[in-house]
């Protein structure tokens, strides 16, 4: 008998999370002020929808254009002398780094912020085989200490208090016993992740934006992580989703000028850097990376998640994501995004993620790339039900729903029986063994009249 | 190949062929009298120091006043001779640097962001090393947006950064801790 497919991971990952009520409340508040920092620096700038709208522009011609400009830019990398790598799949890209350490006799290697080597499982691949990876971002290295996932692509570590980041220094950086002083700790990790730079044989970095047009890449960062790692070591590696190219060099204003006021509300990144041909006596590779992209690409339905550019905007504004904690998503890349991309890449161990929203569109509204997110979510759940992807329990739950969206006149019956029965038996509706949704969220108070009766008394009047 | 494999995947899979838009970018807002405040503004919300002087001899007294100019320094700027500190092949050694003089060839009003390429770093590892950077600017060389900064850098250098403050990381609790991996300190002197 095949195994029942589970879609409530995601509900019962947020039920342990949300058990920390005053760590929830936290992560709540500071993840919308964030969302309220990237707000006011949006409304600083008179032309921002218009901002948006040429991004979304640009990264559809691009879609439309994919394979020309990556041959593009495959070509003038290589005449800059960065050599070029196609990876199918996760486990390519994989050995590709491997078999560049191997060639250079590396085994000491530090990472800056790239979220296709958390999808690429990177990591675990390379310390299997020997080699030392260390994660330098200061919110990546915590959860690296921690074994853990990053729980958000822009703030890795932001389901942590600073208690938690203090007992874990105290044990594998020697920090005082009790410290729990930002700044202080801070300092720890730049001494001991110095240390790691200076040693570095390999520098592997993601990339935020590649030109096809000069054949260069940039990689943005606050901490000079990506930068000190690249120019340190002989060798730099960055590795890159095929859908991170853009056409031109003037494309980068615009996208610039969208990426670090829509994550944290910033003008810029501190360092936005320009690679374009390795340094003397250094060594650069670029790996393009497939990985279920060219699926996605193929599905008009879903096609447009590619143009995301990775700022996270949409995982501080998602009221769920807000209460559920990154880790919930059980996925590289949490949040309303995430719940796009991850049942491309394994529809049935990801099949409860599109459910995990209220599709209540927030996500939509803030995202500087114009992704129509939460439509994508909803689509999500009409294929996923189709393809049998949902449990047996909630399918008939959303099958009914379908049956009464497609009927008007009976849905109209329905929700008027519907509000006469909750009133007068709440618990029926709120009764998860009846419902199943009720288990996942609580049913609203039913409303005395619809909007549509109330409109048919107001004409008779 | 994976190579051909992907890429015949992105014609079969690709949507019909989407224009770009007309005209890339907006105009700046900020008036042209306006860009020296704005770009100070800005470097000081970015956690650096801005000082308007008016020569490089008033840089030099500063830059002597604040540094202790004992420690390793290196001055890549013409007329601001400060070097103690010889290079070598070893790039690891760079990690003494105390003090790093760059000038920044254009720099952007709309976010203090300074653009560097490789003929003002000489060495790219320069200014993520060191522990100190001072920038200097010209205010000729201010633009208002990122839009017009990228007419006017040359992206065909080996190696290019834009810099907008000293680094800084908020990955603990959210607090805003100045000096993660790159320079604790970056300060500007915008010159006429
Ligand atoms: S989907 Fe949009 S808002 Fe979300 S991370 Fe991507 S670009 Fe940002």
């Amino acid at each position: 008998m095949e195994t029942p497919v589970r879609t409530t991971h995601h509900a019962e990952a947020a039920a342990a999370f949300l058990r920390d009520e005053e760590n929830v409340d936290w992560h709540n508040e500071t993840l919308w002020f964030v969302r309220s920092k990237r707000d006011k620096a949006a409304a600083a700038l008179p032309e921002w929808e218009d901002l948006r709208e040429q991004a979304s522009r640009i990264k559809n011609h691009t879609l439309s254009r994919l394979d020309e400009y990556l041959l593009d830019l495959e070509k003038n990398a290589q005449q800059n002398g960065i050599t070029v790598h196609w990876a199918a799949d996760a486990d390519e890209h994989n050995r590709i780094i491997l078999d560049i350490m191997r060639q250079h006799n590396a085994t000491q290697v530090v990472k800056s912020k790239s979220m296709l080597t958390e999808e690429c499982h990177l990591n675990p691949y390379l310390i299997k085989h020997g080699i030392d990876v260390v994660d330098t971002d200061l919110g990546e290295r915590i959860v690296q200490l921690r074994n853990e996932p990053p729980s958000h692509i822009v703030l890795p570590a932001i389901h942590l208090k600073k208690q938690h980041i203090g007992d874990l220094f105290h044990q594998h950086l020697g920090t005082d016993a009790g410290a729990t002083d930002p700044q202080y700790l801070t300092e720890a990790a730049r001494l001991h992740l110095r240390q790691k730079f200076l040693l570095a044989d390999v520098a592997i970095t993601g990339v935020n934006f590649a030109v096809a047009e000069t054949g260069g890449f940039v990689v943005c960062t606050n901490e000079g992580n990506a930068d000190l790692g690249a120019h340190l070591a002989k060798v730099h590696i960055a590795c890159m989703g095929i859908e991170k190219v853009i056409p031109k060099g003037e494309h980068l204003g615009v996208f610039l000028r969208l990426l670090a006021r829509s994550a944290t509300g910033q003008a810029t990144t501190t360092y936005s850097s320009h690679f374009r041909r390795p340094a003397p006596g250094q060594t650069m590779h670029l790996v393009l990376v497939d990985n279920g992209r060219t699926r996605q690409l193929a599905s008009p339905d879903f096609r447009n998640s590619l143009k995301c550019i990775r700022c996270g905007a949409c995982m501080n504004t998602c009221p769920v994501y807000r209460r559920s904690g990154g880790h919930s998503y059980h996925t590289a890349i949490a949040g309303p995004i995430g719940s796009i991309l991850a049942p491309n890449i394994d529809m049935k161990q990801y099949a409860d993620l599109p459910f995990a929203s209220t599709l209540c569109g927030s996500c939509t509204n803030v995202c500087p790339v114009k992704i129509d997110i939460h439509q994508q979510l909803y689509k999500w759940r009409q294929v996923l039900g189709e393809a049998g992807a949902v449990e047996p329990a909630k399918k008939v739950g959303m099958t009914g729903m379908d049956f009464l969206f497609s009927r008007p006149g009976l849905y109209r019956f329905a929700g008027r029986a519907g509000r006469q029965l909750m009133k007068f038996f709440p618990a029926l509706a709120n009764n998860g063994s009846l419902n199943p949704w009720a288990i996942h969220r609580d049913m609203p108070k039913p409303p005395a009249q619809s909007f549509r009766d109330w409109y048919a008394e107001q004409e008779k009047k | 190949m994976s190579r051909d494999r992907i890429l015949s995947a992105i014609r079969q899979g690709k949507p019909d062929l989407q224009p770009l838009p007309d005209v890339i970018g907006f105009p700046s807002h900020i008036a042209d009298t306006d860009l020296a405040d704005s770009f100070l503004t800005m470097v000081r919300t970015n956690g650096g120091l801005g000082v308007r002087a008016n020569s490089l001899d008033e840089v030099r007294a500063q830059i002597a006043s604040e540094y202790d100019l004992t420690l390793p320094t290196l001055s890549h700027v013409d007329g601001l001779d400060l070097n103690n500190f010889t290079p070598t092949e070893n790039l690891r050694l760079l990690d003494d640097l105390n003090l790093v003089v760059l000038e920044g060839s254009v720099a952007v009003a709309e976010n203090a962001a300074i653009w560097f390429d490789e003929t003002a770093l000489g060495i790219r590892a320069l200014p993520f090393i060191t522990l100190n950077v001072v920038a200097i600017v010209s205010t000729r060389n201010l633009v208002g947006t990122m839009h017009e900064v990228y007419k006017r850098v040359d992206l065909n250098t080996s190696f290019g950064t834009f810099i907008a403050g000293p680094s800084k990381t908020a990955d603990i609790e959210q607090s805003l801790v100045i000096g993660a991996h790159g320079s604790k300190t970056m300060t500007v002197f915008l010159l006429p």
